[in-house]
């Protein structure tokens, strides 16, 4: 089976894509479309004394002028978040109310305070200059590790000392006695830097008011879409669900960015109703640099403790979460239940206790960013084991292979329990993949040309596939985590699927149609995929958290159980054979051991016709799954980067990186490959480029990409991918996830093979030529080349 | 932004002085300013057009002058908004020193600038509040030429 | 406004635009070919990337008034009829694609350069091809099978020039 599970099939949505003829959200054009802009806060943190839209309303063309205090009146409900918290004393936590656009009180320099609809984007954008907005301005609150201290502002009424919650996980007593038995403890005092997603489509809606139907359509860059519908009726209030379509047409990347229900898509869709008119807008992208939610922003002070041997005894964390001025959908969770359950890492550590300490400030809200929390958690850990190791003499390779977990399942201290894996088996891959046995050799060759080379590990876990649904409620979540699938087989034997899941670059139309094709014997191009619509899909979560395989394909392959098993009755009715003794392969249906044979298409046509079924069978041949795992997948990998620094200037040049990964089964190496390369792409942007940067009054000062440095081209190598695979036990396919696993593992890889180069520690991200040179010299380490 | 200054003046402390507190000769000077009129003895209301890296604004603001100690010294301070652009506030210690027949005015600044002039243009504003001093500083010793021909290097 | 009539994909067009339309925006908005795509807003993702008079530039920073005349060449413009162009097939063969937001773009600088690179007898390395994709970003591949893709697409449009000689 050439297109079956394991093929390396080349995409079949790319057509579209490489021709031009992808349809995005701004590529949509209604009739009677006009255009929408929105007035922002230039402030991090004031009060709006007055609005005045005279001037802007005056000009020709301009259709309305509104802002939040009109929102609030027709109704339209605040902003919510989807997870509650509960802090270390049982109290739950406390949020500040979120307004779509601002009612009193502007809270970041992006906020919105007004909506302006014109007849054209350029009017809409000028008309926007022209409202005339007072503010008071009040002191702003930008930093995590500031917003605790007594001086801060408050950045809400309602939450005392910025302070959202303090969660904790582990057990504090077991954990200080182990750490007080330690034979040696290593403390890190690090930062995980506040990152702008950057998915290269910005974002974009086009509302769609019927009067006559009193019916809304959203056309909106989402991952999401019955996500957006649901919270979009039932908390924001703009519509019920049955009045209100959302589709996702083709979305230029998301990465957790368009997760969101953002303020935008729900002005968009009052304005619609307000202007009868279809409302488009669409971000730029100093817009948004401004109002996209940020990832990361972690200040974290940890300690770990080893024995004698270099066996860990027990882990301390304290942390503390930038979550911006607002709590968005997924906030919560991020640096709690998708950071804390994972601080075990790849090792086996006995007693593991930390905080987290979530605050408000002045900036744009902080929400989940392709690994989301697991990226924290495995910087920690892995930029830990790297100093522990040069403070106790061990070969960093080494101290991790001495503590990795073994055996399977594993129950950590942290709540999870990892289901398969070898940590030691992709090490061993990855070394030798990177050829570490000539590293001594590299390194001295490079010191001859004045470089410092140095060699970097990371290994990780993660979590994919959040589930399962019960115990995500027990802890707070506020939707389910399973997802659903429909089977459609056509009478002429072609097959749609339908998925909640929704492909912004994952490939879905491929890999989908391949376990189709792989469980009938099909051609992939008589299978299609059907996404991103709430008017054709039943219901779905959307693409997260590398769910789409672990949890989507695992819900298509349910729902294929149930058409194989109505095909094979159907079968054996009409050959007149047992229900046991039909085979499905090749695109036939087969009675085993003998030359009868039926054609798929014949299967359908059986089904649809209805002229000669099994007695009693429904007509048709269309199933529907929903499956909720039974826990989450956990791909782990192990990564190991080598770098050149330039000690003269700083510069880090990456001149090798190898990745050895365990997704558990694949469905398509060469997606899953570039799944990988992506992610591991933005884990280096993380480590040597990318900072979002607040001055100390809350003004964004990078808002461009030309002070946002996105990693390019020539900043990155080829990379030498590999897979090992331990197959989930919990989902029909083994599969584990495989979308983040590059953005998680890469960030300590790189920062350690720096550390290794530079021969100090003292180095936070972004590891900008600046820093790096800064230290070198606080090192004042000999050059390696002398 | 922190920027310091000194400028050496070909003329007397008090011309100097009294330079600087003529809106006429203000608005001839400052780089891009279009409107500038006195709203009472010590503030001033001004429109000033400019353009920082890829930005530009016209601001609209208002100034005031406080610790007035002639012909010494003075503190100005104001705050511009640029509309979309953004908006740039801040002030100045200015310091007159007499030497022989000239003038030592010596500034110190402090200013901040937000919205889309920080987010875009924030890398260029120290090198563009230089050149703007400078041009400023052109200017108005140009312009004390003109009008005092004879006592002018 | 200005009349400006120029040659796009092979067609001759004539429109009144504004000074300030961009060419991006003449393509996107006027004519309604939005494969060109806009992805920022200084003129650095290359996201908007088409042909002018046979040379790659960024439309988002290209007045269409000063236009006149050109010929234009956009990411609908590349196939011959049902034939993928050599550098849409290799993107195709190598996923040197994910979103496909970039991609148009990307792919227009890759044709770009390989051209330029053959017409100078350069060899087009890896490293050349890095180099060249300075004004590109792209937020899904990390550039691994984008630079496979432009490295294969090369050796077949210099086979094919060898052949149409």
């Amino acid at each position: 089976m050439t297109d079956g599970i394991g093929a390396r099939v080349a995409r079949k949505e790319d057509k579209r894509f490489i021709t031009g003829k992808g349809k995005y959200t701004d590529d949509i054009r209604m009739e009677n479309q006009a255009y929408a802009a929105f007035v922002r806060s230039p402030h991090a943190s004031a009060k709006v004394t007055g609005i005045d839209a005279s001037a802007a309303e005056a000009m020709e063309g301009v259709i309305a002028v509104h802002t939040g205090p009109e929102l609030k009146a027709d109704g339209i409900g605040d902003i919510i978040t989807g997870w509650a918290i509960t802090s270390k004393d049982g109290n739950p936590m406390q949020c500040g109310v979120w307004n779509p656009m601002v009612t009193e009180f502007a809270r970041y320099v992006g906020d919105a305070v007004a909506i302006v609809v014109a007849e054209s984007q350029d009017l809409a954008r000028r008309a926007a200059e022209k409202v005339s907005v007072s503010y008071d301005e009040l002191p702003a609150t930008v930093f995590a590790d500031h917003a605790l201290e007594t001086d801060a502002h408050q950045v809400h009424e309602n939450v005392p000392g910025n302070l959202i919650f303090n969660w904790e996980i582990g057990d504090e007593e077991k954990t200080d006695a182990a750490m007080s038995g330690a034979h040696h403890v290593t403390q890190i005092d690090i930062t995980n830097n506040r990152l702008s997603p950057n998915a290269m489509e910005p974002r974009s809606a086009v509302a769609v008011y019927d009067e006559a139907e009193d019916h809304y359509t959203l056309y909106t860059t989402s991952q999401n879409p019955h996500v957006a519908r649901l919270v979009l009726s039932a908390f924001y209030q703009v519509a019920p669900e049955h009045k209100l379509r959302v589709i996702a047409p083709d979305v230029g990347g998301g990465f957790g960015s368009k997760i969101y229900i953002y303020p935008e898509e729900i002005a968009c869709l009052w304005a619609s109703m307000k202007t009868g008119r279809s409302v488009k807008w669409t971000s730029d992208r100093s817009e948004a640099f401004m109002t996209d939610a940020h990832g990361r922003d972690h200040v974290t002070t940890a300690k770990m403790g080893f024995d004698a041997d270099g066996k860990i005894v027990g882990f301390h964390v304290d942390t503390i979460a930038n979550i911006g001025a607002y709590v968005s959908l997924f906030a919560t969770a991020t640096p709690t239940y998708l950071y804390g359950t994972l601080w075990s890492g790849t090792y086996d550590i006995p007693a593991i206790y930390g905080t987290v300490r979530a605050v408000h400030t002045n900036t744009v809200p902080v929400d989940a960013y392709r690994g989301a929390g697991r990226p924290e958690a495995t910087y920690m850990i892995e930029r830990m084991m790297e100093t522990a190791a040069r403070e106790m003499g061990m070969d960093p390779a080494e101290l991790r292979r001495r503590n990795f977990v073994k055996e399977f399942p594993y129950q950590t201290q942290v709540l999870l329990q990892y289901d398969s894996g070898d940590y030691d088996a992709l090490l061993d891959m990855a070394q030798d993949a990177a050829n570490v046995s000539g590293f001594a050799a590299r390194k001295a060759e490079a010191a001859g040309r004045g470089k410092l080379r140095g060699i970097g590990y990371s290994t990780f876990v993660e979590a994919c596939g959040l589930a399962p649904s019960a115990a995500a409620g027990s802890l707070g979540a506020g939707v389910g985590l399973w997802e659903s699938a429909e089977v459609r087989v056509n009478p002429v034997g072609t097959v749609e699927v339908l998925t909640g899941c929704h492909s912004h670059g994952q490939g879905h139309e491929t890999t989908f149609a391949q376990l189709v094709a792989d469980r009938f014997g099909l051609p992939i191009d008589s299978v299609s995929i059907v996404h991103g619509d709430t008017d054709k899909v039943q219901f779905g979560m959307g693409t997260y958290g590398s769910r789409s395989g672990p949890v989507g394909m695992s819900a298509v392959m349910k729902a294929l159980d149930k058409v194989e098993i109505k095909a094979k009755q159907i079968a054996a009715h009409v050959l007149e054979a047992s229900e046991v003794d039909i085979v499905i392969e090749g695109g036939e249906a087969k009675v085993a051991g003998t030359d009868k044979t039926m054609g798929w298409h014949e299967v359908g046509l059986a089904a649809y016709t209805a002229h000669n079924l099994p007695e009693g069978m429904e007509p048709g041949l269309k199933e529907t799954s929903f499956f909720d795992p039974v826990n989450f997948s956990f791909p782990s990998g192990a990564l190991i980067c080598e770098v050149e620094v330039d000690p003269d200037t700083g510069v880090t040049e990456i001149v090798q990186f190898t990745a050895a990964d365990d997704f558990g089964t694949i469905i398509n190496p060469m997606i899953v490959e570039g799944q990988v390369h992506g992610g591991i792409t933005q884990g280096i942007g993380q480590a040597l480029h990318e900072g979002v940067v607040y001055d100390d009054s809350g003004q964004l000062l990078t808002g461009s990409y030309m002070d946002y440095q996105m990693p390019r081209a020539a900043d990155v190598p080829s990379y030498t991918v590999s897979h090992g695979c331990t197959p989930s036990p919990n989902n029909p396919l083994g599969l584990k996830g495989c979308g983040e696993a590059g953005a998680i593992g890469a960030p300590p890889a790189v920062i350690n093979a720096i550390i290794d180069a530079i021969g100090t520690d003292n180095l936070q991200m972004p590891a900008t030529p600046q820093a790096v040179w800064t230290a070198l010299q606080s090192a004042k380490m000999p050059m390696a080349a002398e | 932004m922190d920027m310091t200054g000194e400028y050496r003046i070909a003329a007397p402390r008090d011309v100097v002085w009294h330079a600087l507190n003529d809106e006429d000769v203000l608005r001839a000077c400052i780089p891009g300013c279009t409107e500038l009129e006195r709203t009472s003895d010590t503030e001033l209301s001004a429109i000033v057009v400019q353009k920082i890296g890829p930005v530009r604004a016209k601001f609209a603001g208002d100034v005031e002058l406080t610790n007035i100690n002639p012909p010494a010294s003075y503190t100005i301070q104001g705050e511009g908004s640029g509309g979309v652009a953004g908006f740039a506030k801040g002030g100045a210690d200015v310091t007159l020193a007499a030497d022989g027949n000239e003038t030592i005015l010596s500034y110190v600044v402090n200013a901040t600038v937000g919205g889309k002039l920080a987010q875009i243009g924030s890398r260029l504003i120290d090198s563009t509040a230089r050149k703007l001093a400078a041009k400023f500083f052109d200017n108005f010793q140009a312009h004390l030429n003109e009008n005092q021909p004879d006592k002018a290097g | 406004m200005n009349n400006v009539k120029m040659t796009v994909n092979g067609k001759a067009v004539s429109r009144d635009v504004p000074d300030t339309t961009l060419l991006s925006e003449f393509l996107r908005e006027d004519l309604r070919l939005t494969g060109t795509h806009v992805g920022c807003d200084t003129s650095q993702c290359g996201a908007c990337v088409v042909h002018v008079d046979g040379r790659a530039v960024k439309s988002c920073t290209t007045l269409a008034a000063s236009l006149d005349g050109a010929d234009v060449t956009t990411i609908e413009g590349i196939a011959n009829g049902g034939d993928l162009h050599p550098m849409q097939a290799a993107f195709n063969t190598h996923h040197g694609l994910q979103c496909g937001f970039c991609t148009p773009g990307m792919i227009m600088s890759g044709i770009d350069m390989v051209n330029r690179f053959q017409a100078d007898g350069k060899d087009l390395t890896e490293e050349a091809i890095r180099e060249e994709l300075e004004g590109n970003i792209c937020r899904c591949t990390g550039y691994h099978n984008i630079v496979k893709a432009i490295e294969d697409a090369a050796g077949t449009m210099a086979d094919m020039a060898k052949a149409a000689e």
